[in-house]
């Protein structure tokens, strides 16, 4: 595994001190959403499906400060929307740095080396540019809808690692996806020389323009499975161990809708990052007025039944370490070995 | 008024209350484009409905004016009819185009080296 120690003892603290106060919903990432507008339309995103005069507004960075307050996870992750498009993405993630926040910056990459050039972007242990890749080259362009962006987003990646910045990639997962050849795209990053890569199977969005090629849960223990059973050792991902072992099967986990919130425009999401069932003015009316019995692979919601995203499991596995010496156990076991 | 399965693009219930307005409220919740609203005392407001409460006392629904501003919060009782006048984003099959696209591209690629 690849997250850095800093990062971990941050976040392992966090924990600890959440369930020290017995803090039955505490919150581990925000994913602060400043604008919807994108440089992409992905088949498989249902989350820029807006009207023009919506697409053109973007929250103020202190409207986003706010909410990183009011919610006081230590991780930040910002999707969007394309995050680079938003025109104060440089004072934002300043702002977020000095708090020490560790901050995801969710890019497709396109405009990365230019804003870099800009001197947009100081390099920090807190920030990490994470980039969107879909697999190889074909695989990748295919995910995205457009010709040459895998080869814009190495671009991208050389770039931000000549100048000393931390680099992830976030990779999606569907229907149809070969084992052989996404072992083939970690070796391809791990050449590249990212931090590590984070993994995920898609969600089927009401909204996506692509309904067919979600993976239902047992072709995403297969698929999973057939990938990650063998690691190499030079494959580092930034992310926890036993969430990947619950994408291949060996954990039981239930959704955390609340570990990682989400705040855009329109308020504080209802549950989760992926379903939108209404908004909350606050984060605490969101914790508090929300259903959560309603949500979750045993809630009997047909919109959460085949989900195994990881910002609903993640945060799921990330507690189990804290929560049993079998999580402890299996999330050192993994970290020191790389085994899965 | 059942409005399952065809598109909601164009769709003009007339003046609505009770139940029905409720639902018309939550399929423009839904809708991925600007709506009309019509208020009972007269006068449109055009925008996005982002967010809605059938449950608060009283319920109500929280619109972007589509010429801009902040959010507006509308009370169910103020709402004469919702009229879905904007286009449906996220309708359509953008991702079966793009599939059309690349195969006509290809083939055209295959046979220009033919």
């Amino acid at each position: 595994m690849s997250v850095p120690l800093s990062q971990m003892w941050t976040v392992a603290t966090y924990v600890l001190k959440q369930r020290l106060r017995r803090n039955p919903r505490y919150p581990l990432v925000l994913m602060l959403e400043p604008l919807f507008r994108c440089n992409l339309a992905c088949a498989g995103c249902g989350k820029i499906q807006y009207p023009g005069h919506i697409l053109r507004k973007h929250l103020s960075v202190e409207q986003c400060l706010a909410a990183v307050e009011e919610c006081g996870a230590p991780m930040v992750s910002i999707p969007g929307g394309e995050p680079l498009m938003y025109p104060e993405i440089g004072p934002l993630v300043a702002e977020l740095v000095a708090r020490r926040k560790y901050v995801y910056l969710c890019t497709n990459a396109i405009l990365l080396k230019e804003k870099l050039e800009e001197g947009l972007f100081t390099p920090s242990k807190y920030l990490s540019f994470s980039v969107h890749m879909d697999g190889l080259r074909e695989e990748h362009d295919e995910a995205v809808c457009r010709e040459g962006v895998y080869d814009q987003a190495v671009e991208g990646i050389r770039a931000a690692l000549r100048r000393g910045f931390r680099v992830t990639t976030n990779t999606t997962l569907f229907d149809g996806a070969s084992a052989i050849r996404m072992q083939m795209f970690f070796d391809e990053m791990m050449d590249l020389g990212v931090e590590g890569m984070m993994l995920s199977p898609g969600y089927s969005y009401s909204k996506a323009p692509d309904q067919e090629h979600f993976l239902r849960r047992q072709k995403t223990h297969e698929l999973f499975s057939k990938m990650l059973s063998n690691p190499k050792k030079r494959w580092k991902f930034n992310q926890s161990p036993l969430f990947l072992q619950f994408l291949m099967g060996k954990w039981d986990f239930e959704c955390t809708p609340w570990g990682n919130p989400t705040y855009n425009m329109f308020g504080w999401q209802r549950p989760c990052y992926l379903l939108q069932e209404g908004y909350a003015a606050t984060f605490k009316e969101l914790m508090e007025t929300t259903r959560w019995e309603g949500y979750g692979h045993r809630s009997g919601n047909e919109k959460c039944k085949d989900c195994m995203v990881h910002c609903g499991y993640e945060p799921t596995a990330v507690n189990t370490t804290f929560a049993s010496w079998k999580g402890f156990k299996a999330t050192v076991e993994a970290t020191l070995t790389g085994r899965l | 008024m059942a409005q399952d399965e065809r598109p909601l693009e164009g769709w003009d219930p007339g003046p609505i209350e009770g139940a029905a307005l409720a639902e018309a409220v939550e399929r423009a919740f839904d809708y991925r484009g600007d709506v009309t609203l019509v208020r009972r005392a007269g006068g449109e407001l055009v925008g996005y409905l982002f967010n809605r409460d059938a449950d608060a006392a009283p319920p109500f629904v929280q619109l972007f004016a589509a010429s801009g501003g902040d959010p507006v919060t509308i009370p169910y009782a103020d709402i004469r009819s919702i009229r879905f006048t904007g286009r449906d984003t996220a309708a359509g099959n953008s991702y079966a185009a793009w599939l059309r696209s690349r195969e006509a591209a290809k083939a055209a690629g295959s046979a220009r080296g033919a």
